[in-house]
């Protein structure tokens, strides 16, 4: 049995409905050719009053292309409503995300105040509770900021102070910072290869690109995480490898991660966390730069790296990146007015 | 010390904070709590160990916790599973019940209310056990039922209740012959208020009399008693 809300149920639907007006058109087609012969057949002095040659044409060739037009915005509309399902379908895994993510430290936090309202704790057990507190509110205040942004990058206001990068000295400042947000030790994460040119970055903007596969990593690590950046530089390009050993992504799977609210649900993942929102964070970010992101990833359990490639500065993709530079003088100058 | 203290319960919760804070207040309640972080190490530990009680998060990694509850449920059909999720949706209700949940507590949750399902839930475990250590088959009709394994006969087909459904026997056939309230049945089954939709109750019953009533529209051991409540009658 087809369910009502499958892909294939929508797919059924559109096809019956393309049988429906085939069948519609031969039978048009076969009544007026039908009607063609009996008329022939009838006396010529008859048939010269009854056919008008050039008018019964007219209506086949119109009546077929409005069938035509008919059958075309059908294929139209099936896809747009294939494409709002979906989307709908999306929507509702991140309501039951965000509901989860929202709840759970909520419930903790709920459960430590009872607790300590309830038993008269030991200093050292009071410490631990407030500390779990603490925790769970600073992951609801980073949850409901991102929320909050979704509009922002959906206007692409996420990324605004671009600047003129050594890039590779970019990168190593901002491990460094990752290494300490994430405690990560040396053997952790590590960067291979070299590439002395510039980019036209926002370092906050492209701080949340690295760091979000970091967390990835992390997530969907069975065991320690090994993270590492190999750094290439080509004639008009600069490339960023970022490999984790983690549970890796089927290839089914690999268009979609960069999808809004898109979550892959795999028995075999070490995690449930998150909100669909990461990789595409990550993906219109490396956008706005003027660059890509692609996925690559050999088969479960052997890891995923991430290509990314960003335009060097001033040789590549030369009208974008004056784009980028004037939005943040524009920004810089407004900032500078607000403060005056 | 109340009889079900020191029970044994295993705790599947993957977030860390909630997990040591329920692991803490269950062990002050006097119950011996063993903690597992995901679903898979949940099946590991229910491999070696028994347990009185299950406390199960739905959101869980490797199997999740509807996974978890029907694993359970194809060995230990008695065992008590309450559900612990952020989840609200009726449709997730249902299916933590249908998977053999007993009972579905959401998140945020009072202490003191999951506290009291787990207290009522051990009690009517206990309860249960008792009743069925004593006769564990009960014939009626053509219909036979064993309450430990929860397999039962109906003279055409063999098939196998859950948990809930063999509690709300139990309790009727523990009751046979006097009128038992839907109230009566939500607070005692149920362990909830009566002033949760009784609709539930009627379900039930219409599951029971269907698997063992010769024509479940006039039934002859499942009678209604309109505006009072059920009576079981095995004549």
């Amino acid at each position: 049995m087809i369910r009502p809300h499958s892909f294939i149920y929508h797919i059924f639907i559109f096809v019956l409905a393309q049988i429906a007006w085939l069948v519609l058109l031969g039978i048009w087609i076969y009544r007026y050719v039908s009607n063609y012969i009996i008329f022939s057949k009838v006396d010529d002095r008859l048939s010269a009053q009854i056919l008008s040659e050039g008018r019964n044409v007219f209506i086949l060739v119109g009546g077929l292309i409005l069938l035509v037009m008919v059958s075309l915005a059908m294929s139209l509309l099936f896809h747009r409503l294939i494409m709002q399902f979906n989307l709908t379908r999306l929507y509702d895994n991140f309501i039951a995300n965000i509901t989860h993510e929202l709840k759970s430290p909520l419930a903790s936090i709920q459960l430590s105040l009872e607790t300590l309202s309830l038993h008269k704790l030991p200093r050292s057990q009071q410490q631990e509770f407030i500390s779990m507190m603490l925790r769970d509110s600073c992951r609801l205040n980073y949850l409901i900021n991102s929320i909050l942004e979704i509009p922002a990058i959906e206007h692409k206001k996420i990324a605004h102070n671009y600047r003129i990068f050594q890039i590779e000295p970019l990168i190593h400042e901002l491990i460094l910072e990752a290494r300490e947000q994430f405690n990560l030790s040396g053997d952790r994460i590590r960067i291979e290869g070299g590439a002395s040119c510039e980019c036209v970055i926002d370092r906050d903007a492209f701080r949340i690109v690295l760091n979000n596969l970091i967390d990835n990593s992390i997530k969907y690590t069975t065991g320690p995480v090994h993270i590492v950046l190999t750094l290439n530089r080509f004639a008009k390009r600069f490339t960023l490898d970022f490999s984790d050993q983690g549970i890796g992504i089927p290839v089914e799977d690999q268009k979609r991660v960069f999808e809004k609210f898109f979550r892959i649900h795999d028995q075999n993942s070490p995690n449930v966390k998150g909100t669909g929102l990461g990789l595409y964070w990550v993906r219109e970010i490396i956008r706005y730069h003027g660059g890509k992101i692609s996925i690559t990833s050999k088969g479960r359990g052997k890891g995923t790296t991430f290509h990314i490639e960003l335009p060097l500065y001033p040789i590549s993709k030369k009208r974008h990146i004056r784009n980028l530079l004037k939005i943040a003088r524009k920004r810089q100058d407004k900032d500078s007015f607000d403060g005056q | 010390m109340d009889s079900e203290k020191g029970s044994r319960i295993l705790l599947v919760e993957d977030e860390e904070s909630l997990a040591v804070g329920l692991e803490y207040n269950l062990t002050s309640e006097g119950y011996e709590v063993t903690r597992a972080g995901d679903g898979r190490q949940a099946l590991e530990i229910l491999k070696k160990q028994t347990f009185d009680l299950i406390v199960l998060d739905v959101m869980l990694p490797y199997n999740d916790g509807f996974e978890v509850a029907e694993i359970i449920r194809e060995d230990s059909p008695q065992l008590p599973i309450l559900m612990l999720t952020a989840r609200t949706a009726s449709r997730d209700r249902i299916h933590g019940l249908e998977a053999g949940a007993d009972d579905y507590l959401t998140k945020p949750f009072h202490l003191k209310e999951l506290l009291l399902r787990i207290q009522g839930m051990l009690k009517r475990s206990q309860w249960y056990q008792e009743l069925s250590r004593e006769n564990p088959v009960f014939r009626f009709g053509k219909n036979e039922v064993n309450f430990e394994n929860l397999i039962c006969t109906n003279g055409r087909q063999k098939f196998r209740l859950t948990a809930h459904e063999a509690i709300i026997l139990k309790y009727l056939i523990h009751h046979k012959g006097k009128i038992v309230s839907r109230k009566e049945l939500l607070e005692k089954v149920w362990n909830v208020r009566s002033d949760v939709e009784t609709r539930t109750i009627d379900n039930f019953i219409a599951r029971l009399r269907k698997y063992f009533e010769p024509v479940p529209k006039k039934p002859i051991y499942f009678k209604s008693v309109r505006a009072a409540g059920y009576l079981f009658s095995d004549q």
